[in-house]
């Protein structure tokens, strides 16, 4: 294909040559069109140029010049298309036509393409498999820059050859890793527990699964860091199971000597069910408190298409009590879902086991999420509401003043 | 960029270029506008000289862009011979071409070649339904009906759904044709309609009409009315057919909700298997209710009052001529709270039956399986628009059965003038859908820029007759 192209471009070339040497002989006839401004030039286009005929339809004689040996080569290369070339050679087509189209596609990502049950699936695959590459390429041009931007500075060290003195001993990553696992090693035999539930793989695509074990990757690295570690528990996680085989992706080897407990079960039979309180954003009820002798519980789950109330009901079924985070009470809520990742809600439990402070811990809500915290305890903003609308509304107010009240517990009730 | 008047030469494009901020994609931003300001095709054609000179090449997508502008102008020359040079250049082309050169070409007196192309894509993809479309008006502005309506039928079993364009544009270019066939056809379309659930809007209603009355022979005669509230056409004195389904759809319909809006995927989401238990034994206790009432929604109607007079207002509205009532509510509702009073509640007890949820609960599921195990001739009372119920359920005949039963049973809140009392629109006696009895047709349609929701149903009707 490359040869044949190169081939094309110089039968071309050849083809446009006369046109060219006309055209350049123009010029030197009209010396003025070329130091024309533009403005000027498109203004006085009409005077200038109907002496010099422009032959519009030249464009299709370079196209068509080099026609007879592409067509022959091509219906000779492929006779017969088999669907996967099929659908390799549309894609080509979208992506000359301008969509987001990957440049390289694997076999696999090619079928998952062909198996997408609709146009709109197909488009929003090949979207993300477009946006997956930019990344991917950007990510590697900026470890380029930075390798090049090392290595000059080695040079210029090496230049210098300065020798450092210094007393205080380098502390490398290594060092620190053996510090972070001392400490996890610890919280596995004195920490508090703290468990995945990892039973929702049939309620999630792969995408899903896949981006709920990256955020449960994160999490482990985090609780791994902080001061106070949980004792991380990976309940219901089965041998066979897509979770399973996502974790090998992310840690491979490392999986064994990872200080977790993972099983395959429930954490109703290893912890008494008195003690467990599984967060959902869709309890009713709302978390006060930390309390450092519950055994807290976060559903493994990424819900796109908000699944609302199925780990809601995972907790009814097997009778538990169950949580909310306070958002709403801290936080002037502004848009999106109440359920966060499952790295903000280790972070977010990370803060308040070390503290017990809420505004300290909701600073790990996205900022996008809401608009600004709620200084004051709800009661007493109400009671300023009222303050204000008496001072309004004078007489009137006090008719106003129960309407507000009102509305403002109903909304509390709903919520 | 606005594009230049007149054809440029390839110096001048030059400059244009080098003036634009981001140079390298010139063309297409040119191309662009020339889109949009609709530019000489001339102009167009010396962007293309310039850059196969300069690079001895055009990209596909300009020649793509270039195709849309001849189609805009309807350049069927230039279409033609853009056709074949993508032929030339490409094994295959994808849809955009080809939508963009069936609309081109299906609009000339080469219409022909839009069904060629049409074969083409075949081979390749599932053709898009704009492709479709333009081919079978094509057919059918040429009066070739038979082909028009071969390929209505090939659109239909691939699954696309045809817009009301194309039907209207069949009802149009088949008026005044003698062929018994071709009114069989015609009647399906209508059928179509019906089993869609869809309206037609006014000035496809008016191609309706003017086909019937130019059927030679057929004596048919249309008249725009407003259907009474009885279901009574004021024109013909025609009986609309009412919204009640067969047994079959009826326990179709109830088992489907059971098991989708129920139970679902986890009986746990809603409700739990205890609970739909002890409502079900409630239920089948109690039967038959005339009303199911969802109590929190109607006790939300006026928002400045007390929650429970709300709701004990409707009740005693409803209640009227010994009716029996279902009252669906939440275990809060027993906890006397401001806007909760025992004796009211008490004193509502006494007039309806009541069935208090678990707060967690959702009291909707409840109210549709009682109401549906009452029997046909039970209402319920809601503001609810059940959308998410009708999300639930998995297939479209069943939804269709839903929306059908829905228009029937549902008693809607009517504000009253003085917004003093509660009031109670009756369900529709009638059913608002395409229908007909032989030598009569009751078409509902909706005016041109009505903005109608889905849970409305128009007002508007063409009753057609024959004499």
């Amino acid at each position: 294909m490359q040869s044949a192209n190169i081939l094309l471009k110089k039968i071309v070339r050849h083809s446009v040559l006369p046109f060219t040497a006309q055209h350049g002989m123009k010029k030197d006839l009209f010396p003025l069109s070329r130091t024309l401004s533009l403005s000027f030039c498109l203004k006085q286009d009409s005077s200038g140029s109907p002496s010099e005929k422009l032959d519009l339809d030249a464009w299709k004689k370079v196209m068509k010049s080099g026609l007879q040996e592409e067509v022959n080569e091509t219906v000779s290369e492929h006779k017969e298309l088999s669907a996967l070339a099929a659908a390799r050679e549309i894609l080509d087509m979208w992506r000359l036509a301008g969509r987001s189209v990957p440049e390289n596609i694997s076999e696999e990502q090619l079928k998952t393409f062909m198996e997408c049950p609709s146009k709109s699936a197909k488009k929003k695959y090949l979207k993300f498999l477009h946006l997956k590459e930019i990344h991917k390429k950007n990510d590697k041009r900026k470890i380029d820059e930075k390798r090049e931007k090392r290595l000059e500075a080695q040079k210029q060290a090496s230049e210098t050859d300065e020798t450092k003195k210094n007393s205080l001993i380098c502390v490398w990553s290594n060092t620190m890793d053996k510090a972070y696992s001392w400490r996890a090693a610890q919280s596995m035999i004195f920490g508090q527990p703290l468990v995945f539930d990892m039973s929702y793989e049939k309620d999630m695509s792969v995408r899903e699964v896949t981006n709920a074990v990256r955020q449960i990757v994160f999490s482990e690295s985090c609780n791994r860091r902080s001061v106070d570690p949980f004792h991380i528990h990976f309940c219901n996680l089965k041998d066979d199971s897509l979770y399973l085989k996502e974790f090998m992706k992310h840690y491979r080897e490392a999986w064994s000597k990872l200080l977790v407990t993972v099983t395959d079960q429930c954490y109703t039979d290893i912890f008494p069910k008195n003690k467990i309180v599984y967060l959902t954003a869709d309890s009713p009820k709302v978390m006060k408190t930390f309390d450092h002798d519950k055994i807290y519980i976060i559903g493994s789950m990424v819900d796109k298409s908000i699944k609302k109330g199925v780990s809601l009901a995972r907790a009814k079924r097997l009778g538990l009590e169950t949580a909310a985070l306070p958002l709403e009470k801290y936080l002037l809520w502004n848009s999106g879902a109440k359920n966060l990742t499952l790295d903000q809600m280790m972070h977010i439990l990370l803060t308040l086991k070390d503290t017990g402070d809420w505004k300290k811990a909701l600073e790990f809500v996205p900022k996008r999420k809401y608009c600004g915290f709620v200084n004051k305890p709800v009661h007493e903003l109400k009671k300023s509401l009222n303050l204000i609308n008496t001072l309004k509304f004078g007489k009137r107010g006090e008719e106003v003043r129960t309407q507000v009240t009102k509305n403002y517990a109903k909304k509390l009730m709903q919520k | 960029i606005q594009p230049p008047e007149k054809p440029l030469q390839s110096e001048e494009w030059n400059k244009l270029k080098e003036s634009f901020r981001s140079p390298e994609i010139f063309e297409e931003v040119m191309f662009n506008s020339m889109v949009r300001y609709n530019s000489p095709i001339d102009v167009a054609k010396s962007l293309l000289t310039h850059v196969a000179k300069s690079k001895g090449d055009i990209e596909y997508n300009l020649l793509l862009k270039y195709l849309a502008l001849c189609v805009q102008q309807r350049q069927i020359s230039e279409i033609r011979d853009v056709y074949d040079i993508l032929k030339s250049r490409f094994r295959i082309l994808e849809s955009g071409a080809y939508n963009l050169l069936v609309k081109g070409l299906s609009n000339s007196d080469q219409w022909k070649m839009s069904l060629t192309l049409l074969e083409e894509v075949k081979k390749i993809m599932i053709p898009s339904r704009t492709i479709y479309e333009s081919c079978i008006k094509a057919a059918s502005r040429h009066q070739e009906m038979n082909l028009a309506f071969e390929l209505y039928h090939e659109m239909l079993s691939k699954r696309l759904v045809p817009t009301l364009d194309v039907l209207q544009a069949l009802f149009d270019f088949s008026r005044g044709m003698t062929n018994a066939e071709l009114e069989k056809e015609m009647f399906d379309i209508l059928l179509y309609l019906r089993e869609n659930q869809i309206y037609p809007h006014k000035t496809f209603m008016r191609s309706i009409k003017l086909w019937f009355e130019s059927i030679p022979g057929g004596k048919w005669r249309g008249y725009l009315t407003n259907i009474k509230d009885n279901g009574q056409c004021p024109v013909c004195n025609h009986q609309l057919e009412d919204s009640d389904l067969t047994e079959e759809e009826y326990n179709n319909l109830r088992e489907r909700i059971i098991r989708d809006v129920i139970h679902g995927t986890d009986t746990f989401r809603k409700t739990s298997p205890q609970e739909f238990q002890a409502f079900q034994t409630f239920v089948e206790d109690r039967l038959p209710f005339d009303i199911v009432i969802d109590g929190l929604n109607v006790s939300h109607i006026k928002p400045r009052r007390m929650q429970c007079e709300n709701l004990f207002d409707a009740i005693n509205c409803l209640a009227k001529g010994n009716a029996r009532l279902l009252v669906l509510g939440r275990k809060h509702m027993l906890i006397n709270s401001p806007n909760w009073r025992r004796e009211v509640m008490k004193e509502m007890q006494n007039k309806a039956h009541f069935f208090f949820a678990e707060n967690i609960s959702e009291d909707d599921a409840f109210l549709l399986y009682a109401t549906l195990r009452s029997g046909k001739h039970c209402q319920f009372v809601t503001r609810d628009f059940l959308r998410d119920h009708k999300a639930c359920l998995s297939d479209s005949l069943t939804r269709h059965l839903f929306r059908k039963w829905q228009r029937g049973h549902q008693i809607a809140f009517s504000p009253s003038a003085d917004g003093r009392h509660i009031n109670f629109m009756p369900a529709l006696s009638y059913d608002c859908v395409v229908q007909t009895a032989g030598d009569t047709w009751h078409i509902p349609y909706k005016d041109n820029f009505e903005e109608k929701y889905s849970y409305q149903v128009p007002r508007k009707w063409l009753c057609l007759q024959q004499r």
